[in-house]
């Protein structure tokens, strides 16, 4: 059977010049970046060389790029290290986010502000992308420690206004977090064109490595590590450094970016005849946050009339990988925080969401056109047995 | 060959029970049921269905080259089984949750989510086995005497039953550990679950102090008295208590004392003699057939409890509930409990036991209950 895996906004299988540029540190480069002979000076030049190419990749300096162990921990960083550096400023703990972030921001945010006695504000986002911006000036008018809006939604591909709240947060001196893990390498992203102070990248959704990411600090901007070592990424993230890890991020990234024009137009397209297939075949469906502006390799579709978890198994049982939203520890799937803030928590549609990457072809997608409404179909049939 | 489905555990039953419908060359779909918020027992991996249980089983699919899923059933399992649990112990009954779980939520679930991926069959690693004939499909004990979950079955749907399998029901339970073995599977030395798996502190009560409220009826002291109504003594909260209970009686009565009866709407626990712990007649409802139900007067074999033996009995009336009067006098026949009626090795159906009681009254004498000085 046909294997078809739309599932790129989970993870991505890696590239094979990635691979490549990982293998000599995985073998004879072994060095420790800190060690003063030459196996270290390698390690050191590779480290570097990667940093600059980030930081290239996303219009930085490379002083500004700190390589960490994957996306939660870049995110946590901004949110918690961000909060307990502004203790010892005397702002405020407060920490503001759209209710639709990820877990990683969420959690952390609301981690640090309960151990701040700081408060935690959300801001609501509504289903064509609108942020509520008046909310967030009045929030910034209490001076919170950071605000933290991700720049592409995860489980809808909603793209949301970071340039107009970068600037917002800019004016009131208050640093703005972005996570933008599901936007690089799909839409422009910038530093130097908007003041977002922090922002969160990982490998593994750009046909790189695992475990790794990196978390850009606009110079200037205090933050304190969550972890406490040797010195390494100017004192943020101790550790000795996984420099293959770097190395492949940077050239993932690169990739990735270089490529993204031409690619973003073939997703779109890819997306496109997946939505008009799905929508013609199957009655009672939405496309969520369909008349946001989105990023192009995402679509999150809500179904009535089926069961969710079985919708999946039955895909699965096809050879199709979707999934329900975001990936959850057991593998299970619950009412997501993301289509609850959207459409309320009564919401009755089943949600899954295709995504889309480089390995995606148009017979991928004929083929989730063909199988999804067969399936829903014979869910459909059965829950009208009951 | 057929697509079927497995619900898989993570124990080494269900593992082998995939296992072996591989091996026959079926389609095998594993399942694990997710049914209670495991998170809020930190550390916690005692039991077959925690988060263990489902990496376990995802390990095992894995291995064997099938496909395996989770299904959240958390909300109708809190509602169909933990809460009727809970509320059984407060109205002074003995529930059985795996039963009522077995009924009402994993198999009638199983049996819709098979439908919804295209299975033909249902399988699971009780053990118990399936005679699947043209006039149709019966429900027989375990080969292994001493693992048969017969008991626990009664109340599958019976439209349910052509559908099902059951591969272990063959084996015993050292030839489930040497497949397991055999074929290098990671629960193959993975111990027994005992505890019910939604208290996994082994003690019950902690879920009742937490569903009902330590102030509830069921958690306060009352008094312990005997058949005639004379106070003989004090206990802890009825909801400690089953029918037959020594332990919690506060000891130093001249006679061993067991619990007879539980009245909760007076809050006591009635004791006695292990002579009036007996009864003959079984009154019970909710009944569920898995084959013709018996005739008024027909003799048929019933088990009272898990793990004991079947008995002979007579049917007594078979209208609306079931009386079943015991050939000879059964100790603590417990209301809430199951009663689940045989013919030989055939699971016939069941029924929750309302009430017990003797065609012949024991009198004791009050001396019995004296405290020894």
């Amino acid at each position: 059977m046909d294997s078809v895996y739309l599932d790129h906004a989970a993870t991505t299988p890696m590239r094979e010049e990635v691979r490549a540029a990982m293998a000599p540190f995985l073998g004879e480069r072994f060095g420790n970046p800190s060690s003063a002979h030459r196996w270290g000076r390698e390690a050191a030049a590779a480290l570097e060389d990667a940093r600059a190419a980030v930081a290239s990749a996303l219009s930085a300096r490379p002083s500004e790029i700190h390589f960490v162990r994957g996306g939660t921990e870049s995110d946590n960083l901004a949110v918690a290290g961000r909060v307990a550096w502004s203790r010892g400023e005397g702002a405020t703990g407060d920490v503001v986010v759209s209710e639709v972030e990820h877990k990683a921001v969420l959690e952390a945010a609301s981690q640090a502000t309960a151990r701040g006695a700081g408060r935690l504000v959300e801001l609501g986002v509504s289903s064509d992308g609108a942020l509520d911006l008046d909310a967030l000036d009045r929030a910034l008018e209490n001076g919170p420690a950071v605000v933290s809006l991700m720049w592409v939604n995860n489980e809808t591909g909603m793209v949301l206004p970071v340039p107009e709240a970068a600037r917002r947060a800019e004016a009131a001196g208050v640093p703005l977090h972005t996570d933008a893990v599901q936007a690089v390498g799909k839409i422009p992203v910038r530093v130097d064109e908007h003041p977002v102070a922090l922002l969160t990248a990982t490998g593994h959704k750009i046909s790189g490595p695992k475990g790794t990411g990196i978390l850009f600090v606009r110079a200037g901007t205090g933050v304190r590590p969550l972890v406490h070592g040797g010195g390494q990424e100017r004192g943020l993230r101790p550790g000795t450094e996984d420099v293959a890890g770097a190395v492949g991020f940077a050239e993932a990234l690169r990739l990735a970016v270089e490529e993204r024009e031409i690619e973003a137009v073939r997703l779109e397209g890819l997306r496109g005849r997946l939505e008009v297939g799905l929508r013609d075949r199957i009655s009672d469906l939405r496309v969520n946050a369909g008349d946001a502006p989105r990023a192009p390799h995402v679509t999150s579709v809500g179904i009535g009339g089926v069961d969710a978890q079985a919708l999946l198994a039955a895909l699965d049982l096809e050879g199709i990988a979707a999934s329900g939203g975001s990936a959850c520890s057991s593998g299970s799937t619950a009412a997501s925080h993301v289509i609850s803030a959207l459409y309320g928590g009564e919401d009755a549609f089943a949600t899954v969401r295709f995504s889309l990457g480089r390995t995606t072809t148009a017979p991928d997608v004929e083929r989730a056109v063909e199988v999804t409404p067969r399936v829903v179909d014979r869910l459909r049939a059965v829950r009208a047995r009951r | 060959m057929s697509r079927v489905l497995v619900a898989m555990s993570g124990g080494v039953d269900s593992s082998v029970a995939a296992a072996l419908l591989a091996e026959e060359g079926h389609e095998v779909v594993g399942v694990t049921m997710k049914t209670f918020c495991y998170s809020e027992v930190p550390g916690h991996g005692k039991t077959c269905c925690g988060l263990d249980g489902i990496a376990d089983a995802k390990r095992v699919a894995d291995a064997l080259g099938i496909s395996h899923y989770v299904f959240d059933v958390e909300e109708e399992f809190t509602r169909d089984v933990i809460d009727d649990f809970v509320s059984e112990y407060a109205l002074g009954r003995t529930p059985n949750p795996c039963v009522r779980c077995n009924a009402n939520t994993k198999f009638r679930d199983l049996l819709e989510r098979g439908r919804m991926l295209g299975c033909d069959a249902i399988a699971s690693g009780h053990y118990v086995r399936m005679r699947h004939a043209e006039h149709g499909s019966a429900l027989l004990r375990g080969l292994d005497g001493d693992k048969d979950q017969a008991y626990f079955l009664w109340g599958l749907p019976r439209e349910m039953l052509p559908l099902l399998r059951f591969p272990v029901g063959a084996l015993t339970k050292a030839e489930v550990r040497e497949r397991a073995r055999a074929l290098s599977l990671a629960t193959a030395e993975k111990p027994e679950s005992q505890e019910i798996c939604f208290v996994p502190t082994g003690d019950y009560r902690d879920l009742m102090r937490k569903e009902l409220g330590p102030a509830h009826p069921a958690l306060q002291p009352g008094r312990l008295v005997d058949r005639e109504g004379h106070v003989v003594g004090e206990h802890v909260g009825y909801a400690g208590f089953t029918v037959g209970q020594r332990r919690g009686l506060g000891g130093g009565f001249s006679e061993p004392m067991y619990v007879l009866e539980i009245r909760p709407e007076r809050r006591e626990v009635v004791v006695g003699t292990l002579d009036q712990l007996f009864s003959d007649t079984v009154e019970v409802s909710e009944l569920n057939w898995l084959a013709e139900p018996p005739k008024g007067g027909a003799a048929v074999r019933v088990q009272l409890r898990y793990r004991a033996p079947d008995v002979p009995a007579r049917v007594a009336e078979s209208d609306d509930g079931l009386r079943l009067e015991l050939d000879e006098p059964h100790r603590a026949v417990t209301p809430g409990q199951s009663a689940v009626v045989f013919d030989g090795e055939r699971v016939l159906g069941g029924g929750r036991i309302a009430n017990a009681s003797s065609r012949r009254t024991t009198r004791i004498p009050p001396s019995a209950f004296a405290r020894r000085p």
